[in-house]
């Protein structure tokens, strides 16, 4: 499908720029600089906290103690949590490939606010930063768990204040990235980019971006109200003082069950850019697709109870977030049966993308309906904080927004770089990624049926053949990984060069050069055609 | 400079006071049941849980027996030993922590009396063996399955050995009137008395005792696995309104700024471009 590689005419954003060295790059405005910024960013934080998940794995290869002790395996388990959804998965999608693309996708030079576009990578970096400085000073890392649940995270002698500052200051990237993003789909679209010619990964991020706008100052009030309970002894949260643990979790989950959203919304888009494409067809259910990214935003954001079944709230409150939870699958299932749909009869051809693209949607489909499992009250107090709730977790956030996530990088990473990977290795890393995850995920989740507790450093013997097994995946799916970053990175630098539209899409980013020039558009360009319609793209 | 800073940090300050500042005022109204119940700053201090693990518990201490009879920890502590500090009287939480492990102990596959034993320790000096006789009736009815007389031991005991007892444990409580206001949690000791293990909140899960006995036989001290603690104590969410208002005026405003935010968008629109400026366009 590659075309012949063309010569540039205009000179790439690689070229451009009166400044030289890594201040190019931490100083730009560039969306596309600050996209690769993010990139990269998150990427070093995916594998800190694969390493450290790998660790946990090895730890719970066996009974007892295997390479840490139980303080250990509790900071273990926290940062894992924290650096892989405040600092990679959140991030990942809008700070990487939203502002790579979507300025692109609309036809715009940049974001409507460069500056401030900087400044959220800044905040990212610097809270990120933070997080790292508290895992080797005070008492040591935090043990808490991502949730910081209190009143543990209130007397815990361990550096929660510090983590939960950074956490904090990471919130204000989200946020100054979601007011951006809106602002730059309302008002600088292409002349004829109309709504109901966006790109269905623009519409994504439009919905991601109000929940980052709406449900972020939330989880910023509730950190810096766990830091006044450390630090004040504001007595919130702590029943000792007559405060309301339960109070918190309410209020950690209306951020934090949308945030979900936020992690899987923008995953979705980039399949719904990647399987049209891959299927030489027109994507089905345009309308049906956008609007069911702002109905799982809008009815995302009223779910979260879900994670509260069995923390003593009434009956009527379980049985309103269950139904409400049970209502958000729709919109979901939307989306899955459009893809499908989109499949059907296409001219599908299995590269990487693609193949990232049909496991998204059978491991979300998975990750889905075990949702349901959760969501519904009656089972969910059969498996609530079991490992079943841990393998739920990962399908929906590694096999969904992380498959999408590598997906995302052989689709558009070639665009910036005019490169590509080698196809075979990438084939490779995708089996042994799917392999891997599948053994590593699908045990956890027969532990959980069986009764295995979650954040659990040691088991019941019982449990043992299923936790080696679960182990022993994860050194596939890690090896997939390690085979897909090598083959990626090394095409990007020395692979073959590809012309504007290697793949044959029709969204305007295929349509200017690669790697893109500075401002995008040699002349602003006027949009005559939908995102879809590849009879006018220009390919064979 | 140096003075916009003080300010800031003096509004940050009185931001955070002013709630505490609306606390004391409702808490000094004469109608709050919750002013009540609710412990000072200086109580508070006293109450909570310290963990004791792999410490000693002395099992020389002696307590009364369902029958009156005094009897030496010792005597009882033969093997695995779940020890649950609670107070019979107690209307709350004490009763959902026995009762929940009187719903799940049928559950662990492993014999009582022989292979484990459970104790519960009274800590209000002025309890009767009367009463922890009436008690034990009511859990071991309530299991619904046979269980053993001497596999669930409830015991009462004076005010020294009370004391010795919760502080081998680390168990801080504090009286107030009748009732008492305490962390609730559980301890699991081996055989020669080494605390292994401490269980919080009010639920057990038959494989966490089933685990805990298996490492209190092979004297193994475990992690504790939620160290949540939990407290018995009445809450008044009546006494937390400017809580609630404080957070109804927040989401108002943060939704009728977005709200605005939208309406803005909506009515600009898409804006006009200027031509490029061809930093390095041809």
């Amino acid at each position: 499908m590659t075309q012949a590689a063309q010569p540039n005419t205009v000179p790439s954003f690689w070229n451009d720029t009166g400044k030289t060295g890594v201040a190019a790059w931490i100083f730009s405005t560039d969306h596309k600089r600050i996209g690769l910024l993010y990139f990269y960013s998150v990427l070093a934080f995916f594998l800190v906290g694969m390493t450290l998940g790998g660790l946990l794995r090895i730890e719970l290869m066996a009974p007892g103690r295997t390479i840490v002790g139980p303080q250990t395996y509790n900071a273990l388990f926290t940062v894992h949590g924290v650096v892989m959804i405040f600092l990679f998965i959140i991030p990942g999608f809008p700070g990487a490939f939203g502002n790579m693309v979507m300025p692109i996708q609309i036809g715009a030079r940049d974001v409507a606010f460069p500056r401030l576009n900087l400044l959220s990578w800044w905040f990212y970096i610097i809270g990120a930063a933070i997080i790292i400085v508290s895992l080797f000073t005070g008492n040591g890392p935090p043990d808490t768990g991502w949730t910081f649940y209190l009143p543990f995270s209130e007397r815990t002698g361990t550096n929660v204040s510090l983590a939960v500052f950074g956490v904090f200051i990471v919130g204000f990237s989200s946020i100054i990235t979601g007011i951006n993003f809106v602002t730059t789909i309302h008002q600088l679209r292409a002349e004829g980019m109309r709504w109901g010619r966006l790109p269905l990964f623009v519409w994504s991020l439009y919905a991601t971006a109000w929940v980052q706008i709406l449900a972020t100052p939330i989880l910023a009030i509730t950190l810096a109200l766990i830091i006044a309970e450390r630090l004040l002894g504001t007595g919130l949260f702590d029943p000792v003082r007559g405060g309301d643990p339960l109070m918190y979790q309410h209020l950690f989950w209306i951020y934090s069950h949308p945030a979900v959203y936020i992690m899987i919304l923008p995953a979705m888009g980039a399949i719904t850019e990647i399987i049209p494409v891959f299927s030489r067809k027109p994507i089905f259910g345009y309308k049906m697709i956008a609007f069911s990214s702002l109905a799982i935003a809008s009815a995302g954001s009223l779910v979260w109870g879900h994670h509260m079944f069995t923390s003593g709230m009434s009956d009527t409150a379980i049985l309103v977030f269950s139904f409400l939870t049970f209502v958000v699958a729709i919109p979901s299932a939307i989306k899955v049966f459009n893809w499908v749909s989109t499949l059907y009869k296409g001219s599908i051809s299995l590269e990487a993308p693609m193949l990232f693209a049909l496991s998204f949607i059978l491991l979300f489909s998975i990750g889905g309906l075990t949702g349901l499992i959760l969501g519904a009250a009656a089972t969910n107090i059969h498996v609530h904080d079991t490992q079943f709730v841990v393998g739920h977790f990962h399908y929906v956030m590694f096999g969904g927004a992380g498959f999408a996530f590598f997906g995302a990088m052989h689709y558009w990473l070639p665009k910036f770089y005019g490169r590509r990977y080698a196809e075979k290795p990438a084939l490779v890393a995708w089996a042994l990624m799917f392999v891997g995850f599948n053994i590593t995920y699908f045990s956890m989740m027969l532990l959980g049926v069986k009764g295995m507790p979650r954040r659990y450093y040691d088991y019941l013997p019982e449990f043992a053949p299923l936790n080696l097994v679960s182990t022993v995946g994860s050194w596939i799916l890690i090896s997939g990984i390690i085979v897909l970053l090598i083959n990626l990175f090394y095409g990007l630098w020395r692979g073959e060069r590809i012309g504007n539209n290697p793949w044959g899409g029709a969204t305007l980013e295929w349509t200017i050069s690669s790697p893109p020039p500075t401002e995008n558009f040699s002349e602003d360009p006027i949009v005559t055609h939908g995102p879809y319609d590849f009879s006018k793209a220009g390919m064979p | 400079m140096t003075q916009l800073v003080a300010r800031f940090f003096k509004i940050v300050l009185l931001l955070f006071l002013l709630p505490k500042a609306a606390c004391a005022a409702t808490e000094q109204l004469p109608a709050h049941q919750h002013a009540a119940m609710a412990p000072s700053v200086a109580e508070a201090a006293q109450i909570g849980l310290t963990e004791r693990l792999g410490e000693k518990l002395p099992l020389d201490l002696v307590f009364r027996d369902e029958n009156g009879k005094p009897v030496r920890l010792g005597e009882l502590i033969t093997g695995p030993t779940i020890i649950l500090p609670v107070y019979y009287k107690c209307t709350n939480v004490c009763n959902f922590l026995q009762g929940s492990l009187a719903g799940v102990l049928p559950a662990v596959k492993r014999k009582p009396a022989e292979k484990y034993r459970v104790l519960s320790i009274s800590f209000d000096e002025t309890e009767t063996p009367a009463m922890a006789s009436k008690y034990k009736r009511i859990y071991l009815d309530a299991m619904n399955a046979p269980f053993p007389e001497d596999g669930w031991r409830f015991l009462t005991g004076d005010l020294d050995n009370i004391h010795r007892f919760t502080d081998a444990i680390g168990f801080r409580f504090v009286r107030q009137g009748e009732e008492f206001i305490h962390p609730v949690a559980s301890v699991v000791v081996a055989r020669d008395g080494t605390i292994v293990r401490y269980f919080y909140g009010t639920t057990f899960l038959p494989k966490d005792i089933a685990l805990a006995l298996l490492e209190a036989r092979e004297g193994k001290v475990g992690a504790s696995i939620r160290t949540v603690v939990g407290y018995c104590f009445s809450f008044d969410p009546k006494g937390k309104t400017y809580v609630f208002n404080l957070m109804r005026v927040s989401a108002t405003v943060v939704l009728f700024c977005t709200g605005a935010f939208l309406l803005y968008l909506i009515l600009t629109g898409r804006k006009r471009r200027q031509p490029s400026q061809g930093k390095q366009q041809p």
